[in-house]
């Protein structure tokens, strides 16, 4: 029951934001298009490039939703609606997450493509700065709720949230999950101006359906785990739990979209560089500053 | 009735549905590009149709005027990417000869656009499955098989045989396919058609290829040296440990000429016993291919071991990079060559951009244009010249028009009244504006710079009819958008530095040239222009991406104080010149820079012209902006040239 309950939330969530991303694209609100796309995409040639990997290639889309899956199944959206609520919760988001990598590794090299090489390597290039971003900023958030427990998170958050008790670690977290989600401006390995799709440029029909569902889960996934960790979670007065929860989720989805909407794609060794060179020192001294405070404030 | 590409299926309920989901999401393929559709006014994002990036996402393939031949071939190639069903929209021009008869075709204006996307609509709701679809297989699609040396990869032959420098026997690959990557949109790689009898095609190079490792045999006859596998500068006759590094030297054999490579050579028996055995093998039918295919896996294996006697224990990374070039890093690599283009979303369609890629990096680069109009002309009348001319620039019809109409009124000896002369000029400026914001929405797309694609474009279309009035009211919105880029944070990081260009070379011009800060403008010496208050603006943040942009900016703002200062817009059009002879030479500052042609007129045909263009000079930088940039870097650094491919003459 629960299971189906979050499945059906997260397809719901994807729904919404399909429709929302066709409107900012196209200027109009269609709430069927993402639905006819999908039916387009199923009647349509799946085709194989010549010489694949055929297990890489088939394997990659499918991967990257089990991925973007898995992440959302230990991230509460309302108390009691949650698939698993891990000990090590919040640790286990970074780990399903890191297989992000993996998928567009496969799926960059499956094809035997130049454009979509490239944009695998370009992902696998980046790893360690994002990754660090993604659990650096968990670790500060952790040590205020004194658990790895994703329910204990949000608990911590009843009196203030994590936005304002740590606000450069949810700045550094919303860069980093964009850069993982791989939107604009982090859209390093599609690249549609640069590699004309990059690492979905092969893909057609019921696998191409597969990528694209992938893609708006793992989206909504990092919004999820975003709204557990920095906005409170569930917690709103008024409206009941869940309704926050996807009002939050979708509230931080759209922003991503939004921030890709206006800025042009970011320069990898730029990317690069800031994360390593400003992004980590300053995760550390966001986790020095939570811990000056739990300390400080009792 | 039913589409051209339609796709193999009985016509059900389930299909009929899926055929108008389809007809209801169209998603486009645009050939030359889209920033042709944009100059020619048509926009199809209003008439309902998404703009995808590559052949593989595009259900439609919308083609918009004559094709070049190099261009239609290239379509075929792209067409044939596209995944059934799949449509041709042709607007404005014949059906490319390289592709199935049009399923709807129509004329170029927005409305007629309208109207043939509903068309097309219907056609793909009712006929998008068909029990019997027709096979698409063009001749350009036909893979031309060429012999390479595993070793050398300069060496390149049309028939089998040996390599001219170390005798190894030539390894048969499909041509264009370079290190066996597929070659993205504009190459060969084709679909599902040929799958059967190329794969069999491969399993045969395979066997070639082991043939061609038969290193392990020539020991005998050769000396054996020891290098440290990460010091190739450490070489010793004895086995030992580097002194750098202290690790074991690994043994290398060396012919009499120096190199690994040159070893098959001595063993001539032996190999040529192989060779024989591989014609033998030729004749034999389909089945006996695969079965040859597993004996040669065991081939290999041996190879690497059993006949290693005493040379290196496993591939030395050393010696099997060691004819590779080197990367700016000094790390050896695979290097591929990768067509960008003639149809990119990143780039102007029309222009190939071949880059030989190292990891994401750009050792080499070179552009050629697929669609420029070529030196000769056929003389002929004085008005279908101009028309022609002006057709042939897809991206700047008016600044072309001028051009022939004031060669030709020159050599006819007419002089150019003041109220015509001073209509044409803004002409031409407003021209300027809609070309310059057709630059910037190219560098939105070629970002993902969303909101600067979708604002350069309605801008855009805004600007190509405007009379005066509507263009000055347009200031605020013109002047929003400067300010906005000036601001959108990223931006200046993504093109400071690129594509720099040092100043004061005669090889540039227009924008590119003013960016860089050399006072290269025609309108100069115009007296129509001086009187407008026209005063030449250079650029001072230096001859990069991000210089080029703030120059395209500036002219805008420059060409809206001319049109303001001036009349309406009036399209040039060539006055009578009844029969008359002579000579003239007539230049116009285009969009792009300034373009001069060179006329002889008789009796009232156009005989000779000679056509001088600023992209024939800018398509000549390319190869040094690109070469050790990033790919994104370089693609950028491009792009900023604003080359319409149109005016390279060739």
């Amino acid at each position: 029951m629960t299971i189906a309950a979050v499945l059906l939330a997260l397809m719901v969530s994807a729904w919404l934001l399909a429709v929302i991303e066709a409107w900012l694209s196209t200027g109009r609100l269609r709430p069927v298009a993402p639905l006819l796309a999908g039916l387009s995409h199923l009647g349509r040639e799946s085709l194989l490039p010549r010489k694949p990997d055929r297990l890489f290639f088939e394997t990659a889309p499918v991967l990257l939703l089990v991925v973007a899956v898995l992440g959302a199944a230990v991230l509460p959206l309302a108390p009691g609606l949650v698939i698993a609520d891990l000990a090590t919760g919040a640790l286990f988001v970074n780990a399903a997450l890191a297989y992000v990598l993996v998928a567009l590794i496969m799926a960059g090299w499956g094809p035997n493509g130049a454009y979509a090489m490239v944009g695998g390597w370009r992902f696998l290039g980046q790893l360690i700065a994002y990754a660090m971003l993604i659990v650096m900023p968990i670790t500060a958030v952790a040590m205020r709720a004194e658990s790895l427990l994703n329910t204990a998170i949000v608990a911590s958050q009843a009196s203030l949230w994590n936005i304002v008790y740590q606000p450069l670690g949810f700045v550094l977290f919303f860069i980093a999950a964009m850069a993982l989600a791989f939107r604009a401006p982090f859209d390093l390995p599609t690249a549609p101006g640069e590699l004309a799709g990059g690492v979905d440029a092969e893909y057609t029909g019921m696998r191409l359906a597969v990528l694209r569902l992938a893609r708006l889960v793992l989206v909504i996934t990092l919004a999820t785990a975003t709204t557990v960790f920095y906005l409170g979670g569930w917690h709103g007065p008024l409206l009941p739990p869940w309704a926050w929860s996807l009002i939050k989720t979708l509230t931080v989805a759209v922003s991503m979209l939004l921030a890709g909407h206006y800025l042009p794609r970011i320069r990898e060794a730029d990317l690069l560089s800031w994360c390593w060179k400003l992004g980590i020192p300053l995760a550390l001294l966001n986790i020095l500053i939570v811990g000056l405070m739990i300390l400080v404030v009792p | 009735m039913t589409i051209a590409g339609a796709r193999k299926g009985r016509p059900s309920i389930v299909q009929r549905l899926v055929g108008r989901a389809q007809a209801r999401n169209l998603s486009c393929l645009i050939v030359p590009g889209p920033e042709v559709a944009l100059a020619h006014g048509l926009d199809l994002a209003a008439a309902g149709m998404r703009i995808a990036a590559t052949p593989r996402d595009a259900a439609v393939l919308v083609v918009i005027g004559a094709l070049s031949r190099k261009l239609d071939e290239a379509t075929a190639v792209l067409y044939a990417q596209m995944p059934r069903p799949r449509a041709v929209l042709v607007l404005g021009g014949p059906t490319p000869s390289s592709l199935p008869p049009a399923d709807v075709s129509t004329d170029l204006s927005q409305a007629e656009l309208i109207e043939a996307t509903g068309r097309l609509q219907q056609a793909l709701a009712e006929g998008a499955f068909t029990a019997s679809p027709e096979d698409f297989d063009a001749s350009v699609l036909q893979a031309r098989i060429e012999y390479v040396c595993p070793m050398h990869p300069e060496v390149v032959e049309d028939e089998p045989g040996r390599c001219p420098k170390c005798g190894m026997d030539l390894v048969a690959r499909e041509a264009g396919a370079e290190s066996g990557a597929t070659e993205g949109m504009s190459e060969h790689d084709h679909n599902h058609h040929h799958e059967h009898h190329q794969g069999h095609d491969h399993n045969h190079h395979d066997h070639d290829h082991d043939d061609g490792h038969q290193q392990g045999h020539a020991h005998e006859h050769a000396r054996t040296e020891y290098v440290c596998p990460m010091h190739p500068q450490v070489v010793q006759d004895e086995p030992g440990s580097c002194p750098k590094c202290g690790m074991d030297l690994v043994a290398r054999v060396v012919g009499a000429d120096e190199g690994a490579a040159e070893m098959p050579l001595k063993h001539g028996d032996h190999h040529d016993h192989e060779h024989h055995e591989h014609e033998r093998h030729q004749g034999h039918d389909h089945e006996h291919h695969h079965e040859h295919g597993q004996h040669k896996h065991d081939h290999g294996g041996h190879d690497h071991s059993g006949h290693d006697h005493g040379a290196s224990g496993f591939m030395s990374m050393v010696e099997v990079t060691k004819d590779l070039p080197r990367s700016a890093d000094g790390l050896a690599m695979d290097w591929i060559k990768v067509p960008f283009g003639p149809v990119f979303p990143g780039l102007p369609g029309g222009l190939r951009l071949t880059l030989t890629l190292d990891g994401d990096g750009v050792a080499e680069g070179q552009a050629t244009s697929l669609v420029g109009m070529s030196a000769v002309t056929e003389e002929g009348a004085a008005e279908t010249f101009v028309e022609r001319l002006a057709t042939a620039m897809a991206l700047a019809p008016v600044s072309y028009r001028l051009l022939a109409c004031r060669a030709i009124e020159q050599a006819a000896g007419l002089k150019e009244d003041p109220a015509t002369a001073r209509a044409r000029a803004c002409a031409l400026e407003r021209e300027r504006i809609a070309s310059h914001l057709g630059w910037l929405a190219q560098l939105g797309r070629q970002l993902s710079f969303v909101w600067l694609m979708r604002r350069a474009t309605t801008l855009q279309l805004k600007t190509r009819c405007a009379n005066r009035e509507q263009l000055v009211a347009m200031r605020p919105a013109l002047w929003a958008l400067n300010v906005r880029l000036e601001l959108t944070p990223l931006l200046k990081a993504r093109l400071k530095g690129i594509g720099a260009l040092p100043g004061g070379s005669h090889d540039f011009r227009g924008p590119v040239a003013r960016a860089a800060g050399s006072a290269e403008d025609v309108r100069q010496a115009d007296t129509i222009y001086r009187e407008l208050g026209f005063e030449i603006r250079t650029g001072t943040t230096g001859g990069d991406a991000w210089g080029r942009l703030q120059q395209r900016l500036m002219e805008i703002m420059a060409s809206l104080d001319l049109i303001e200062a001036g009349v309406d817009p009036g399209m040039p059009t060539l006055r009578d010149i009844g029969s008359t002879s002579g000579i003239s030479e007539a230049s116009v500052e285009t969009p792009r820079g300034r373009a001069a042609l060179r006329l002889t007129l008789e009796h009232g045909q156009v005989v000779s012209v000679e056509l001088d263009t600023a992209c024939s000079h800018h398509i000549g930088l390319v190869a040094n902006l690109v070469e050790g940039r990033e790919l994104g870097d370089a693609l950028v650094a491009v792009g900023s040239l604003d080359l319409s491919p149109w005016e390279v003459i060739s």
